[in-house]
């Protein structure tokens, strides 16, 4: 349903889009399939699609880039060290502000069109927008922290490229598939679509999704957290009961 | 069928976790064990976060504790006064392991923790159970008698402050009771075990306890310290996942019922020599995981 959906979609955007991009050159419109995600108890994370269509400028090569954020957050890289023959987590660093979900799509490789610099002030590339808060000891370099953050993100699921992941069409319609998995975070998330021309950024459009809590898991996970001591007095009890219930059915008669 | 988790914040299958804890409770019920300390290992083998592993599975301990302890008060094997202490004890020690599993858990070293107790005690309790076993099975092949127990006044009624209790027939200090419960309340905050693997041999061996009154008060004591830790972790850590709390009482309550009919028509040494397999493969396994050369050297905590 939502397959079929989309490409009318795009052509409605279009449609509505068409008579200003005519007038701005290198314009640009875009939308999510869904702005909301419902965390409910069959929750299995989620799919969603960030469409659009930019203004093709006339020779020039267009290039879209598509970046999904989840809130940053304090991360805690350790290194393992051998103590007493046993490998134990040592060596602790801490980066702020590091993001806990990073999806980006784009039509090649950012690498290719984008210098260093132009990545990391765009925020396109998760590594270098956490903060490194601590010194790293002595005989480490902090450069090597940063990447094995990005590479224990990555190994979660949390960090994702699809570097060939978002097909510019002829007519100009994009659309981008993104999968957010269970694990990650609930807040807000931002969504960024980057339209780029030989390299140089035309324009940014930004947006945001939500996902949330809802129904059951909402209402267990704020107990947890706002009435801790009657949340496990309530575990308890349903402990108790469930194991006198089981007593009961399984009496011999 | 699967299945958000609000505390772990992730997704696994309902049913293999049901036929998990539900497989396992069914060994512990025909051994007559808790099983706390195979679940907990498996479920972070599962990848729920050890944290959450262990500060839920205390809960799952007290569901099936209550259930297995309204046989035993059917049947008056029940020490109240001893469980009484055991109880006190067992409230002083899951509230400093409570504590430790806090603070540990700041300094990111809580994995650590875990792991090297699990090896420790699973490692001893795994050999332990296939010593005892083996040198059973020798004698039943010989068919000599089995081996006299000493009946010898031990040290524990000769220390001071001593009460007497009727249940069990023994006038004993009140400090031996006392550390044993302590014993296992530490055991049952970091491990997510009820600690009847060291109450239950404890009670016998130190104390001298009559074996009638033995199991069903250590399940009394269980489950006022499983409890406990439950709200402790609970109030303290936020990590007792009422969802998978469920999942596993299910399995875990049901499994035990259908193995301890199934476990009366077999022979426990054999059931005993499985069990310890199992123990002491587990430690193995996670030994292995602490001395060999890991493949990824960094880790992240939050």
């Amino acid at each position: 349903m939502r397959s079929v959906l989309l490409p009318a979609l795009a052509l409605l955007l279009a449609m509505i889009a068409a008579p200003a991009l005519a007038q701005r050159q290198g314009d640009l419109a875009a939308g999510i399939t869904d702005e909301e995600v419902a965390v409910t108890s069959d929750y299995q994370g989620a799919r969603l699609t960030v469409f659009g269509v930019h203004w093709r400028g006339g020779r020039a090569k267009s290039d879209v880039v598509v970046v999904l954020r989840g809130p940053g957050e304090e991360e805690i890289v350790r290194r393992k060290r051998r103590v007493l023959g046993l490998w134990i987590n040592a060596d602790p660093v801490r980066f702020s502000d590091a993001p806990s979900f990073h999806a980006l799509a784009s039509t090649r490789p950012i690498g290719s069109f984008l210098s260093a610099s132009t990545i990391a002030n765009l925020g396109l590339d998760p590594g270098a927008r956490a903060r490194l808060e601590t010194a790293t000891p002595a005989d480490t370099d902090p450069a090597a922290y940063r990447r094995a953050l990005v590479r224990l993100k990555r190994a979660e699921g949390l960090y994702r490229e699809s570097p060939y992941g978002l097909r510019l069409e002829e007519d100009g319609a994009f659309k981008a598939p993104f999968i957010i998995p269970a694990n990650a975070p609930i807040g807000a998330y931002s969504v960024d679509v980057f339209l780029f021309r030989n390299g140089r950024l035309v324009q940014q459009k930004p947006g945001e999704i939500v996902i949330s809590r809802i129904g059951i898991e909402k209402t267990i996970h704020t107990a947890a957290h706002k009435w801790p001591l009657l949340y496990g007095i309530a575990t308890v009890l349903f402990a108790l009961g469930a194991g006198y219930a089981a007593a009961l059915a399984f009496r011999r008669r | 069928m699967s299945l958000y988790l609000p505390i772990a914040e992730m997704s696994v299958n309902a049913l293999l976790i049901i036929m998990i804890s539900g497989g396992i409770g069914f060994l512990s019920g025909m051994v007559g064990v808790g099983g706390g300390f195979i679940l907990t290992p498996a479920l972070i083998f599962m990848g729920i976060p050890p944290s959450v592993a262990v500060a839920t599975q205390a809960s799952q301990i007290t569901a099936s504790s209550f259930s297995g302890v309204i046989a035993h008060a059917r049947r008056r094997g029940l020490d109240f006064r001893m469980g009484l202490l055991l109880s006190i004890g067992g409230i002083v020690g899951s509230t400093v392991g409570v504590w430790i599993f806090a603070v540990m858990k700041a300094l990111g070293q809580l994995d650590l923790l875990i792991t090297i107790f699990y090896v420790f005690f699973l490692g001893v309790i795994g050999a332990l159970m296939l010593w005892e076993s083996l040198l059973a099975l020798r004698r039943r092949a010989r068919g000599g008698p089995p081996p006299r127990r000493r009946r010898k006044r031990g040290w524990a009624h000769r220390l001071p402050l001593r009460m007497r209790f009727p249940q069990s027939g023994l006038y004993i200090s009140v400090l031996p009771p006392l550390g044993i419960g302590m014993l296992t309340g530490v055991l049952a905050a970091i491990m997510g075990v009820g600690g009847g693997f060291i109450a239950v041999p404890a009670m016998i061996y130190l104390l001298r306890m009559p074996t009638g009154v033995v199991v069903g008060t250590s399940l009394l004591s269980i489950i006022v310290i499983t409890a406990l830790v439950t709200v402790l972790q609970s109030a303290q850590t936020q990590t007792v996942d009422l969802v998978l709390a469920a999942l596993l009482i299910v399995g875990g309550v049901i499994g035990a019922q259908f193995g301890a009919r199934f476990g009366a028509r077999l022979k426990a040494e054999e059931m005993r020599i499985i069990l310890g397999v199992i123990v002491f493969a587990t430690a193995l396994r996670l030994l292995w995981d602490l001395v060999a050369q890991p493949s990824e050297l960094y880790v992240l905590s939050r």
